[in-house]
């Protein structure tokens, strides 16, 4: 059984260390293997010799128990270095319609900011903790992908000082994240990706091209996915200030028809670009949204 | 030219004017912001819906404003005084024809000497009862030059002076003779009570003479008022109720009894009273009160009691030389109760006595079987033109809705109505089309 701390819970605590170890606690404990795979130069198995093999790859011990020349094979990896790109934009810190729909303080959620910090912790927490290198790209902050604990702790420290305002550069966070991994990498972005959507996109497909691995998570609330506010209410975007008023009732399903149609076309030009994909709405532990993700890269 | 208002306390109902401002303040109050991430996805025909409900139009806003302005205008009774309307009210005129019932046969008609604008009789037993009864409708009346005739034969103490002077001046007065009185009138005087008993008395007014007929009735003589006094003050006494009785009282009606303490001069009243409640003890001790010789005599006493003040429920009803009550007044079970400061010898206890005897019996009105009339050169020395008429006020415009321009300010709520209605529908129209453009678009 796995842990899965709310995200509410987790959204009050505010040592990001903590929070990341409980996350990755929870996530490792139900995996069978280490979901990112070890990249050093590791025994793979062994084969019957063959005429032209090196001699120093024969496992002489083996040669004298059994009376066979066997010859050990090894996987060239190298260590991975990922880069976490966080949107730090003011659309990022909504945690949903709370007072406007009477559910109560108690409801009132984690914003998709602080859960995107989260998860980017845990991530970094997970890839730091095998060895590989982890950097930052996320509103003003850049660090570039090293290994190391003091290096992750750097990460987490980075990721505490974020805060979402203004707007998101999608494509040149991207752009720089992706030149900043010198060799293929992985990129994880983690974003509502409702700014400029064309400009971010293209920036990822040329990320791919240059051979990193893509993987994006869209964080969004339930509560922008199903408009459930009620009669009349005036609604400030978050990033331009500007303001209108709806009829909630009346608007709702032109809205959620409009917000599943901006999803569906994200999932589908990710598949179409190689990109791995995951929706996470902030009301999912990220413990389970992270382990869905692990678990669906583990079976590509 | 002027402008006035019938009914100027409506005018703060113009605070009415701030209710759409101050709607479109709660209103933008109301609507607080909610943040959310992004407006990309709500369509622009869904997100105007709502604004048709605020008032965020200037002009919408003061056309509202002007509606409720003009409609508290037109219900203050606006009115613009001119000259044409002027000559138009003093060319009519508001009648109040006060009819003696005892003057038979009198019709309003007959009294008339012009057509009026209104008319209305007031039949009364009392002249000053029907002149206060029309001078009110009069003042109710719109606006018109206002005249009173009264019809009356007239006789001696059937209007006054005080009665006229109680006309506005404004009012025209005119007085008609209408029926005769009788050369003489034999009336019953009331019975009285002396010192052999009680005698029936009769009146006969004859002209100018009145002559007085008694007669020695067989009904129980019952002296009205139980004395309280010293017994050394017993023959005193005795000699002021035979002084009193020798001078025939009313007949106390049944029931009506008083009680006389004779306390020593200086001292304090004492012994149970109450406040007074019984109307016919009020009225009693209110007559007691007006008595003129009751109150010169008493002012011949030095002194009056010993306390400046009385205690409660005491009242005075007669005051001593020294400024000090010498008689009071209150209510005892079912009598008058009087206390006197003045020695049983002295002349203020027969005629306090003869005071108190006088206002437990009844009274006949002889000025209503009077049968001289009022001279006609007092009565033409009294009558006057009515003035020119005023401009309606108060409860006048209320009934005469065509003596105002109220229908023209309830035209102009109208037509302003109907422009609010074509601008609202001409900025829906304006925002469906914006809203249909960016949507295309």
């Amino acid at each position: 059984m796995t842990n899965t701390c709310p995200p509410d819970v987790l959204a009050d605590i505010s040592d990001l260390e903590l929070v990341a170890r409980i996350v990755v606690d929870g996530l490792v404990s139900g995996l069978h293997r280490s979901p990112f795979h070890g990249y050093s130069a590791e025994f793979s198995q062994y084969r019957h010799y063959q005429q032209g093999d090196d001699l120093k790859y024969v496992d002489w011990k083996l040669v004298a128990r059994t009376d066979r020349v066997y010859t050990k094979q090894f996987r060239e990896t190298t260590n991975m270095a990922a880069m976490l790109v966080v949107d730090a934009s003011a659309s990022m810190d909504f945690s949903g319609a709370g007072g406007a729909i009477d559910r109560g303080a108690a409801a009132a959620g984690i914003s998709k900011f602080r859960y995107a910090v989260i998860a980017s912790a845990a991530l970094a927490h997970l890839l730091a903790g095998q060895g590989d290198a982890v950097g930052l790209q996320g509103g003003s902050r850049f660090l570039a992908p090293r290994a190391g604990r003091q290096h992750l702790r750097s990460v987490l420290a980075a990721l505490s000082s974020l805060e979402a305002r203004d707007t998101w550069a999608g494509a040149d966070d991207v752009r720089l994240a992706a030149e900043r991994l010198k060799r293929r990498g992985l990129l994880l972005v983690l974003s509502d990706f409702y700014d400029d959507e064309e400009r971010t996109l293209g920036e990822l497909r040329r990320a791919h091209r240059m051979g990193h691995e893509v993987v994006l998570f869209q964080i969004l609330t339930r509560d922008e996915i199903e408009l459930p506010y009620r009669r009349g209410v005036e609604l400030t975007d978050l990033e331009t200030g500007r303001r209108l008023a709806i009829d909630a009732g009346l608007a709702r399903r032109s809205y959620t028809d409009a917000v599943a149609a901006f999803l569906e076309r994200w999932r589908r030009r990710a598949a179409a670009e190689g990109f791995q994909y995951s929706l996470v709405v902030t009301d999912v532990p990220p413990q389970r949204a992270l382990r869905n993700m692990l678990l669906a890269r583990g079976r590509s | 030219m002027t402008l006035t208002w019938q009914n100027p306390a409506l005018l703060f109902a113009l605070a009415l004017v701030t209710a759409p401002i101050l709607i479109h303040i709660l209103v933008q109050r109301r609507a607080q912001p909610w943040p959310f991430p992004t407006l990309r996805f709500l369509q622009p025909t869904r997100l105007a819906s709502i604004r048709r409900h605020l008032v965020d139009d200037a002009a919408l806003l003061a056309a509202r404003a002007a509606i409720l302005a003009a409609a508290v205008a037109a219900l203050a009774g606006p009115l613009v005084i001119t000259s044409a309307r002027r000559q138009a009210w003093d060319r009519r005129v508001v009648r109040a024809v006060v009819i003696d019932e005892s003057s038979t046969g009198v019709t309003p008609a007959a009294l008339a000497t012009s057509p009026a604008f209104r008319s209305r009789d007031f039949r009364t037993r009392s002249l000053a009862d029907g002149i206060r009864r029309a001078v009110a409708w009069l003042e109710s009346s719109p606006s018109a030059r206002r005249e009173l005739i009264v019809a009356s034969p007239f006789p001696i103490g059937s209007i006054t002076a005080a009665d006229v002077g109680a006309i506005p001046q404004t009012v025209g007065i005119r007085f008609a003779r209408a029926g005769a009185l009788p050369p003489a009138r034999t009336v019953d005087a009331g019975p009285v009570l002396t010192g052999d008993g009680v005698r029936a008395r009769e009146a006969t007014l004859d002209g100018p003479r009145t002559v007085v007929r008694e007669t020695p009735s067989a009904d129980p003589a019952v002296w009205p008022i139980e004395i309280l006094n010293a017994r050394d003050a017993q023959q005193a006494v005795d000699a002021a109720v035979a002084a009193v009785l020798s001078q025939r009282v009313p007949v106390p009606a049944a029931g009506q009894r008083a009680r006389v303490a004779i306390v020593e001069a200086g001292r304090t009243i004492e012994g149970t009273a109450s406040q007074v409640r019984t109307p016919w003890i009020a009225d009693a001790i209110a007559r007691v009160t007006r008595d003129p010789d009751l109150q010169a005599t008493a002012r011949r006493v030095p002194a009056g009691f010993a306390a400046a003040r009385l205690p409660s429920p005491w009242m005075p009803i007669a005051t001593a030389a020294d400024g000090r009550p010498l008689a009071a007044a209150a209510e005892a079970g079912d009598r008058l109760m009087i206390a006197s400061g003045a020695p049983a010898a002295d002349l203020v206890t027969p005629v306090l006595l003869r005071s108190i005897a006088r206002a437990l019996g009844a009274t006949p009105d002889l000025a209503r079987a009077e049968v001289v009339p009022i001279a006609d050169r007092w009565l033409r020395e009294h009558e006057r033109a009515p003035s020119p008429a005023a401009p309606p006020t108060g409860d006048a415009s209320r009934n005469d809705d065509a003596d105002n321009d109220r229908r023209w300010f309830w035209l102009a709520s109208l037509a302003l109505l109907a422009i609010e209605s074509w601008m609202r529908r001409s900025r829906r129209g304006a925002r469906e089309s914006r809203a249909e453009a960016q949507r295309v678009a």
